[in-house]
């Protein structure tokens, strides 16, 4: 257990720099901290995303319903919204449940698939359900146009004795600040995970379900115990951004292109672990970022370039690539680094 | 609901098995022999799709004749992927290569912005996109025909292929048992890249009937590619074969639901996927 | 050393001075609605080399910053603050999509900069429970909405086919925010206006994941007996729309589409022939900006533009330039009276901003829109009358 203490503090220290983090940008970026701010908080949602995704495929689920979750959690704070005037806060937690029952459902029926057959059907229950929820009457879920969703913060400007851009700040902030709450939860999540026990039962399931069968671990059990954190994670988050972005669409809740970067983010930042996810979330917003800045046509060419190289040199990710640095400069001291991995 | 409809619906849907093949040979191919889960598939459908347009703009080829060019185009793309980076990750876990072929497709899509803008384009001339033969009151499209025609020689001709030529046994034995034939390594890299060339010939001709089908755009090939991935899926992994009567379950699915519901054509994508996912989990019981 | 910096502070102060006016963009240029929003991009461009090359803004170069949202709202946002806080601009052109929109909202109410959008054409009016861009943001002073309203679109549309004198009227529409909203609208004007409407049926367009496979859909028209076929769907849908018909032998009297662009090279086509489609911007209309617009659009770009969202960009940023220079100063308010009170040219012909149901500030209203008839690999004007340029044609 000492492990999992040692995890835990690491996980406060990076919940109080993220408490901290705006006020520090707004001292030094003045007016443009709005800006950095809002991209800080759309790598937040890619690290939560991709943490979600990683503990689900811990147990070698490859998971293409990640939209599935985010666009469950959305729907479910919208619809609560349109319905009923239930307290501004309340949808994000049901929004997480919501994702979590219906991953349980899932999951269940989805135990004996495997790999790219578990994938396969996984990104059709997401398209049927897109699909579905727009059919739904709509009185209830709006339909094709989709839901408006109220915004959780609305500082008010006071003429005289503040700047609009402050505004804008206090706003960020607030998001910034419920991402990293999310995150902070994804990572206790994630680190009880890979301190406990369920690491090895995890990984036992993933490389060998037998094998596993025999060293005592229930597989199906496992496996749904993954499915459900996993997507309560993911619920609210999707509940959150349905907040942030101020409305909800079947075409945008349920995009393949959330369930297509909740894959590649930990990949690209070293599977399985819990640092990882966030590593690779955090450098390629900012890869991305960069690129758009410096290139004003073509500039996701570049991206893509980024993302072959990542995988043909650091095969294991950013975690892999970091480890590998750590453990040859151990090994002799002013030894060269930057070797091809 | 009006029966009238059905003979023609019927048609339609068996007719439409046809492009679903088409698109779904190649990325059977590459995912059950190779073991490569190519997520720039649907780019290949794109670059074939706007060759051909290149093409007849070009030199006024009609995407018949294109298809002449494209093919060997198309597997010589394949090829320079599979050598400068599919090559390396063969042995990686499959996740690897999706992001690989995921950064592929990223680098194919947005070079085709550059070149092609992001306007719907149009192979402006093609005198058989929409011919129809009346048959019995049922219509029969030249365009859907000629897909089913040559998905027909194709999934044939890949499946002969495989059972009856040596490169075709080379193939069924990496594909069963890597480390065995690894043995041979380097005739292994010389099979993986002739198959990899080969779904990406397939690739090319499956995006000049898109091509001809719809307006050529640098995102054309998304709305085919979840579906081949799904195909191949239902198929079940190496089956070729199977391919055929995959495709037209769900084509025939579609065009049933699309004609005899109201607003019917809306739920295609949802009684495809409900199909596959029924299917799969249904599959996975029975066999336990 | 306090001179130099001082002097270095004073240098630098004159050159942000002399470096004038700067308009914020915000515009699609990736991901899938990239055609839209290089469209806008190359009327940006061709307006800024005009404007610029007629003594700019304010006796200074305008300058432009254009942002990509690839169609995508976080990312929207994130433009937009960059723009407003990174770049220090005051004014907001472009614009594109109602979920980009629709995120921005609370952004721009609190920025409150001059916006002027293009986009973003769902207004939320006959929507019951959903708010929609007009309702949200119609009311601010310092919005100012260049694109029609989708009821406006409809109002053109349904008064285009009760001009043809038709009895009924098959209506497709994709099911996605873009047709579905729009098409319940459509068959209560037609209803209204006297027309029978025995299909309004909805298909997956290739946009949103469809394939392309009309033919289901098209039966039904057919089967429906009406004379005349209304369809609401995306550019890519025209092609396979258009030759499925065909193919089916489906022969209504009128082929009617309203989508927001039609292909590159579709008039060469022969599924072409006689197909109508309301349009904003034709090189044909009776006014002599249409023809300068497509000379210097083709001597810039090396061709025609495709979509009619570069016209609108053009006239967007060049009523920019003069009311600024009306106003005579980049003040806020003064810019603002300026855009609601002038009066501007565009390829579409004179316009200014008038109030719609909710908006004060409506750009183009169903008056810009045009019905046009491939005639021939030609695009005729059809309709309204008063700008025909040929008599409307039967499909029969």
């Amino acid at each position: 257990m000492r492990g999992l203490t040692r995890d835990l503090v690491v996980t406060a220290a990076l919940a109080v720099l993220l408490v901290f983090l705006p006020a520090v940008l707004r001292e030094v970026f003045g007016r443009a901290s709005v800006s950095y701010l809002s991209l800080a908080t759309n790598a937040l949602v890619l690290a939560v995303l991709a943490l979600s995704w990683d503990m689900l495929a811990r147990t070698g689920q490859l998971s293409l319903a990640h939209a599935a979750f985010t666009g469950a959690g959305a729907y479910t704070v919208a619809v609560l919204f349109k319905l009923t005037g239930a307290p501004l806060w309340l949808g994000i937690p049901l929004g997480g449940l919501a994702a979590a029952v219906l991953a349980l459902g899932l999951g269940s029926v989805t135990l004996r698939l495997f790999g790219i057959y578990f994938a396969i059907a996984t990104l059709a229950f997401t398209e049927v359900l897109k699909a579905a929820v727009q059919r739904l009457p709509t009185a209830v879920a709006g339909g094709a146009a989709g839901i408006n969703v109220p915004a959780l913060f609305r500082p008010t400007f006071v003429a005289g004795s503040m700047e609009r851009w402050e505004v804008a700040f206090l706003r960020n902030q607030g998001y910034f600040w419920v991402y990293a709450g999310l995150l902070v939860v994804a990572v206790v999540i994630s680190v009880v995970i890979q301190r406990s026990r369920l690491r090895a039962a995890f990984t036992a399931v993933r490389t060998n379900e037998q094998v596993a069968g025999v060293m005592g671990v229930n597989p199906a059990r496992m496996k749904l115990l993954a499915f459900v954190l996993s997507s309560f994670v993911a619920g609210l988050l999707g509940a959150v951004e349905a907040h942030r972005l101020g409305s909800v669409s079947p075409d945008g809740a349920f995009s393949v292109h959330t369930t297509v970067l909740a894959l590649v983010t930990p990949i690209f930042g070293g599977l399985y672990t819990t640092l990882g996810p966030i590593l690779g979330a955090t450098v390629l917003a900012g890869i991305e970022e960069t690129l758009k800045r410096t290139f004003s046509e073509g500039y996701l060419i570049g991206y893509g370039i980024v993302l072959v190289a990542s995988i043909l040199f650091m095969p294991r990710g950013l975690v892999g690539l970091g480890s590998k640095l750590f453990k040859r400069g151990g090994a002799s001291a002013s030894g060269t680094t930057g070797e091809r991995a | 609901m009006d029966l009238s409809l059905l003979p023609q619906a019927i048609v339609s849907g068996v007719l439409a098995s046809g492009l679903y093949a088409l698109v779904s040979v190649g990325l059977a191919l590459a995912i059950g022999v190779i073991g490569i889960v190519n997520f720039a598939h649907g780019e290949f459908f794109m670059v074939g799709a706007f060759l051909a347009y290149q093409l007849f703009v070009g030199f006024g080829f009609d995407p018949l004749l294109s298809l002449l060019f494209v093919a060997p185009a198309l597997a010589v793309i394949g090829a320079l992927i599979y050598l400068s980076s599919i090559r390396f990750v063969l042995r990686a876990p499959e996740l690897n290569q999706m992001l690989l072929t995921f950064g592929i497709g990223i680098i194919l899509q947005n070079l085709a912005l550059l070149i092609w803008g992001g306007d719907p384009r149009t192979i402006a001339n093609v005198p058989y996109r929409s011919l129809g033969f009346q048959v019995g009151g049922v219509s029969i499209g030249a365009v859907p025909l000629g897909s089913f025609v040559i998905s027909l020689v194709l999934v044939a001709g890949l499946y002969w292929m495989l059972a009856s030529t040596p490169l075709g046994r080379a193939m069924r034995a990496v594909a069963q048992n890597r480390i065995g034939a690894g043995l041979v390594g380097l005739e292994v890299d010389r099979v993986y890249l002739v198959a990899f060339a080969l779904s990406a010939l397939l690739a090319g001709l499956g995006g000049v009937m898109i091509g001809v089908i719809q307006s050529p755009t640098p995102t054309v090939g998304l709305g085919f590619t979840l579906k081949a991935f799904a195909i191949v899926v239902l198929a079940g992994l190496g089956n070729i074969r199977g391919i055929l009567g995959a495709a037209l379950t769900v084509a025939l699915a579609e065009s049933l639901v699309a004609t005899l519901v109201p607003n019917g054509d809306a739920l295609r994508n949802m009684v495809f996927f409900a199909i596959i996912f029924v299917v799969l989990v249904w599959r996975s019981r029975r066999v336990a | 050393m306090k001179r130099i910096i001082a002097t270095l502070v004073v240098a630098l102060f004159a050159v942000a001075m002399a470096q004038g006016v700067t308009i914020g963009v915000l515009s699609p240029l990736t991901g899938g609605a990239a055609g839209t929003g290089q469209a806008q991009k190359a009327g940006f461009e061709l307006a800024l080399a005009e404007i610029n090359a007629a003594g700019g803004v304010l006796g200074q170069p305008l300058e432009i910053v254009i942002e990509d949202t690839k169609a995508d709202a976080a990312t929207g946002v994130a433009a937009f603050e960059k723009l407003m806080t990174e770049d220090g601009v005051e004014f907001i052109a472009g614009g594109y999509s109602s979920g980009v929109t629709l995120a921005l909202v609370e952004s721009f109410r609190t920025f409150q900069p001059v916006v002027s959008w293009i986009g973003g054409a769902v207004s939320g009016v006959g929507i019951d429970g959903f708010d929609g861009i007009e309702e949200l943001l119609g009311a601010e002073p310092w919005f100012f909405h260049v694109h029609p309203w989708d009821y406006q679109n409809t109002e053109a549309s349904t008064a285009f086919m009760a001009s043809t004198g038709v009895k009924s009227v098959a209506l497709l529409h994709e099911d996605s925010a873009f047709g579905g909203p729009g098409a319940i609208a459509a068959a209560g004007l037609l209803q209204d206006a006297g027309m029978s409407v025995p299909l309004v049926e909805a298909f997956k367009s290739t946009l949103t994941g469809g394939t392309g496979d009309f033919r289901a859909t098209i039966a039904k028209a057919a089967a429906s007996g009406a004379d005349a076929l209304f369809w609401i769907g995306y550019d890519s849908d025209v092609v396979p729309l258009t030759s499925q018909i065909r193919e089916l032998k489906y022969d209504p009297q009128y082929i009617f589409g309203a989508p927001p662009g039609w292909p590159s090279e579709f008039d060469a086509a022969p599924e072409a022939q006689c197909v109508t489609g309301l349009i904003g911007y034709l090189p044909n209309l009776p006014n002599a900006e249409a023809k300068t617009f497509l000379d210097a659009y083709v001597a810039m770009h090396g061709k025609a533009p495709d979509n009619y969202m570069a016209a609108l960009a053009y006239a967007q940023l060049w009523s920019y330039a003069d009311a600024i220079n009306a106003a005579g100063t980049t003040d806020q308010d003064a810019v603002i009276a300026a855009l609601q009170n002038g009066t501007f040219r565009s390829p579409m012909g004179e316009w200014s901003f008038k109030p719609s149901v909710i908006a004060l500030h409506q750009g183009f209203g169903s008056e810009m829109w045009n019905v046009f008839q491939f005639q021939d690999g030609v695009r005729e004007i059809v309709w309204p009358l008063a700008r025909a340029t040929a008599p409307l044609a039967s499909c029969r």
